[in-house]
């Protein structure tokens, strides 16, 4: 019932527009708000997940709970709110108040698709409704071939190929990480991909697996263990610079196949809605931090082929404004433009 | 199949919460069947938000359990008073009623129990042997073969339509309609969601199914409140374990209607009603003395009551190889899956098979169980359906509310679940069967989804794709025939000029 009386609450404040978002508030907690921000944290802190339990973001949360809780002395709920695209979830952070009390998981890109796309009628909102507190997971976009394909062997190959003849490419969605991936890859190197829809990596990986399509674009996470048992071959991981996966040492990057200047990712972190009190961002910040570059947590995280990336609260602005601007131009040339 | 993975899943299996939930489900199941009105697909739907918080072994095998142990119970109302207390025990209740009324109601329950546990093990073999073959080929299927599916497990609907075909395909284009709600997957435009964050990632499978089976049933027996169950267990006299020889004549009829009920099982569409009139009547067929069939004959008991566990586990091949529900009961089962994250499928058998398998043993386990509670518990299930409705009707609102909430700690959903039931409860007080709105539901998503990703991967030629592909040829000839054997049938017979009693066999 908790939960009901949050969301009729977020409801009339959000009802009551988001232009007053920085005055009102300040007017809701605006008394003995320095004396909370001492306090804090003093009672649970609710993580949203926007996706299923079980999934991805919701399995890296849950490692990384017992390590942020024992930094901050306070209970952390993790609360699933799967539905809308994420949505359900990142409506109930923006709309939520600034107290951090309530904070959640953003996945970029996908979130911003939800905001950027004009036919979903976000448009009001913006990476500044929320406040970035740390980063805790990047996974690399890559790309994946059947090892019986005789057409090409590796990153050159399916890039020539793709020039000359249109393959059919796997996406988790449009406006996923994948989705741009492949967009990226053909405003950047004009490469022709007819690009096949799924409802999750695992749908596009099976589409592979039964070479009903060209190649699979997926993140490292995804691929690793296929890969390792030879069911089916990555070619490319589209990180900037030289630096390879620790997940998938035996696989080039796009820059060392000659392919730079293009890469694409998947991240998550953590963020709470605009106008959380400077102090209690840096208590939050700080515990988060030290959760996620605790050598346990990185370890756990590592058996599920994810690299933690942390990065601290700024630098996870400029990731998320980074990420915008890739996904507003590739958005609005390519699908809602 | 290998050991190796046999071992890792009875490893999953011998667990205190694994075998607690699968008694749970066992108990849970005889009772809700028992009680006329409840079917097993309510039960599934009721406790899937509780199966939400379960180990993925521990839910599923409730959930297994729940499906095999509530046709069991369904003969019970069957055999006692004549009510079948599921679709499926009908055939049941012809001479299971009569034993009753001879004073053999106790022996009527146990070969019921007997048969029943025989052929859900029967199905579980097959299921364990069978499934693994199909998850193989499964890979080969891809978006034009799940359209083509998809279309044909449409085209069930006619036998899921019971007495008029018309409302049946309304009910079903009803499902279809509301299968459109939501972000195109190909395009991310958002259709029907009249702005809602909730509605955009569509209509939640498992609200709608709550709603449609157990909110709008709720309504029905509240308003029959006035009418109250008869006491019935005084009905049963005389032992419930049958005599070595008696059941040793009955071994036959058990044999062939475990066939029957597996085989009828996979096909999709087919549920336990289908396979339990058939084993009936082949039960019959082959008697030696037919007309004692209908004043008692234990055969008429053992025959449907055999058949219609067997179709539980062939109902799951394809539901867990290729995600086709077949019957409202496995449709139920599907978001069940869906909730543990499981995709069926080829990774079903691969990557989750310790579960899968676990899951299929524990099917094994219960139906076992099943039979043991339902021999030495006979006298104390039948008490359940005195429980009057006044206490029954309120519990199961409140699990509705609670259950559709809990999946995604989402308010909209209980309003999904609230629009569904009346929506329900509109169609089944106006004669329209509700199955076929689910089954629009799930595959007019999977149909839309699998023809649009068919036409990306055909890369222009579309026909030309569908017909260079020999699954999706023999799909297609399987479509034409589903849809073109009962006109031919009717021409034929037309010209024979024979009696139209044959046709009440499939209904």
């Amino acid at each position: 019932m908790h939960s009901t009386r949050l969301t009729r609450r977020s409801a009339l404040r959000y009802g009551a527009g988001l232009a007053s978002g920085v005055l009102g508030p300040t007017l809701l907690t605006g008394c003995g708000s320095s004396a909370s921000a001492d306090a804090f944290p003093d009672r649970p802190i609710q993580v949203i997940i926007a996706y299923a339990a079980g999934g991805g973001t919701d399995v890296g949360a849950r490692i990384l709970q017992p390590y942020v809780e024992a930094e901050l002395g306070v209970p952390i709920e993790v609360v699933n709110r799967p539905g809308g695209g994420g949505w359900s979830g990142w409506n109930e952070i923006v709309t939520a108040e600034p107290t951090g009390y309530v904070i959640g998981f953003i996945n970029t890109p996908n979130f911003m698709t939800g905001y950027l796309d004009p036919r979903l009628g976000r448009t009001e909102i913006s990476y500044e409704n929320f406040t970035p507190l740390g980063n805790q997971v990047t996974d690399f976009s890559a790309v994946a071939i059947h090892p019986d394909d005789d057409r090409f062997d590796d990153l050159p190959g399916v890039i020539n190929h793709a020039r000359g003849q249109a393959l059919t490419v796997t996406s988790t969605g449009v406006g996923s990480d994948d989705h741009y991936a492949s967009l990226g890859l053909s405003d950047r190197y004009g490469t022709q991909f007819d690009v096949l829809h799924g409802e999750g990596a695992s749908d596009g990986i099976t589409a592979l697996l039964g070479r009903h399509v060209d190649l699979a674009f997926a993140n490292v996470g995804e691929l690793k263990s296929l890969h390792d048992d030879g069911e089916l071959k990555v070619v490319g991981v589209m990180a900037d610079g030289r630096q390879r996966s620790p997940h998938l040492p035996d696989v080039p990057t796009f820059e060392e196949e000659g392919f730079g200047g293009f890469s694409s990712w998947s991240s998550r972190g953590l963020a709470g809605p605009a106008n959380i009190d400077p102090r209690v961002v840096d208590k939050l910040a700080g515990a988060i931090k030290r959760g996620i570059q605790n050598r346990e947590h990185i370890g756990q995280l590592a058996e599920q082929g994810l690299a933690v990336d942390y990065r601290s609260p700024s630098e996870h602005k400029k990731m998320l404004i980074r990420d915008e601007r890739t996904t507003r131009q590739l958005g609005t040339k390519y699908i809602w433009g | 199949m290998d050991t190796a993975i046999i071992g890792e899943a009875l490893n999953l299996l011998f667990t205190f919460e694994v075998l607690a939930a699968i008694a749970f489900g066992v108990v849970a199941g005889i009772v809700i069947g028992a009680l006329p009105g409840l079917s097993g697909t309510m039960g599934i739907a009721l406790l899937i938000p509780v199966t939400f918080g379960m180990e993925p072994v521990a839910g599923l095998a409730m959930l297994t359990a729940i499906y095999t142990s509530a046709v069991y119970g369904g003969s019970i109302s069957a055999i006692l008073i004549n009510t079948p207390g599921t679709p499926a025990a009908a055939a049941t209740a012809i001479d299971g009623y009569q034993m009753t009324k001879k004073g053999q109601g106790g022996k009527a329950l146990g070969i019921s129990a007997i048969g029943s546990m025989a052929g859900g093990l029967a199905s579980g073999l097959v299921l364990l042997f069978v499934a693994p073959q199909l998850a193989k080929v499964s890979l080969a299927f891809s978006a034009a073969e799940y359209f083509l599916l998809a279309v044909f497990g449409l085209t069930i609907i006619s036998s899921l339509a019971g007495a008029s075909l018309l409302k049946g395909v309304i009910s079903g284009v009803i499902g279809l309609v509301a299968a459109t709600v939501g972000i195109d997957i190909l395009t991310g435009y958002p259709r029907f969601s009249f702005g809602t964050t909730a509605l955009q990632s569509g209509i939640e499978l498992v609200p709608a199914l709550i709603g449609l089976f157990s909110l709008s049933q709720v309504m029905i027996l509240a308003e029959q409140r006035r009418t109250g169950t008869s006491a019935t267990a005084q009905l049963v006299r005389g032992k419930v374990l049958p005599k070595l020889r008696e059941l040793k004549t009955l071994v036959p009829t058990i044999l062939r209607s475990s066939g029957i009920g597996a085989f009828v099982g996979i096909l999709p569409g087919a549920g336990g009603d289908v396979g339990s009139w058939v084993g009936y009547n082949e039960a019959k067929r082959f008697a030696k003395d037919k007309s004692a069939f209908g004043k008692g004959e234990p055969k008429g008991v053992a025959a449907p009551e055999t058949a219609n566990n067997a179709v539980t586990g062939g109902a799951l091949i394809p539901l867990l190889t290729l995600g086709i529900p077949g019957s409202s009961a496995t449709a139920v089962l599907l978001g069940g899956l869906l909730v543990q994250g499981m995709q069926p499928g080829h990774e079903l058998f691969t990557d989750d098979a310790d579960v899968t398998y676990a899951v299929i043993l524990g099917f094994l386990l219960a139906n076992i169980l099943m039979g043991v509670l339902a021999l030495a518990g006979a006298r104390l299930f039948v008490k359940v359906t005195t429980v009057p409705t006044k206490y029954l009707a309120p519990v199961i609102l409140v699990l509705c509310v609670v259950g559709s909430y809990a999946i995604n700690n989402s308010i909209a959903d209980v309003w999904v679940m609230i629009v569904f039931g009346l929506l329900g409860y509109l169609l089944r007080k106006t004669g329209f069967p509700t199955a076929p709105v689910v089954l629009g539901l799930i595959l007019g998503s999977l149909a839309e989804k699998g023809l649009r990703q068919s036409i990306v991967l055909a890369q222009g030629d579309v026909l030309g794709y569908y017909l260079s592909r020999p699954i999706s040829l023999v799909l297609i000839v399987l479509i034409l025939l589903a849809l073109f054997a009962p006109v031919f049938r009717r021409k034929m017979r037309g010209k024979v000029t024979e009696e139209p009693e044959e046709q009440k066999e499939t209904v």
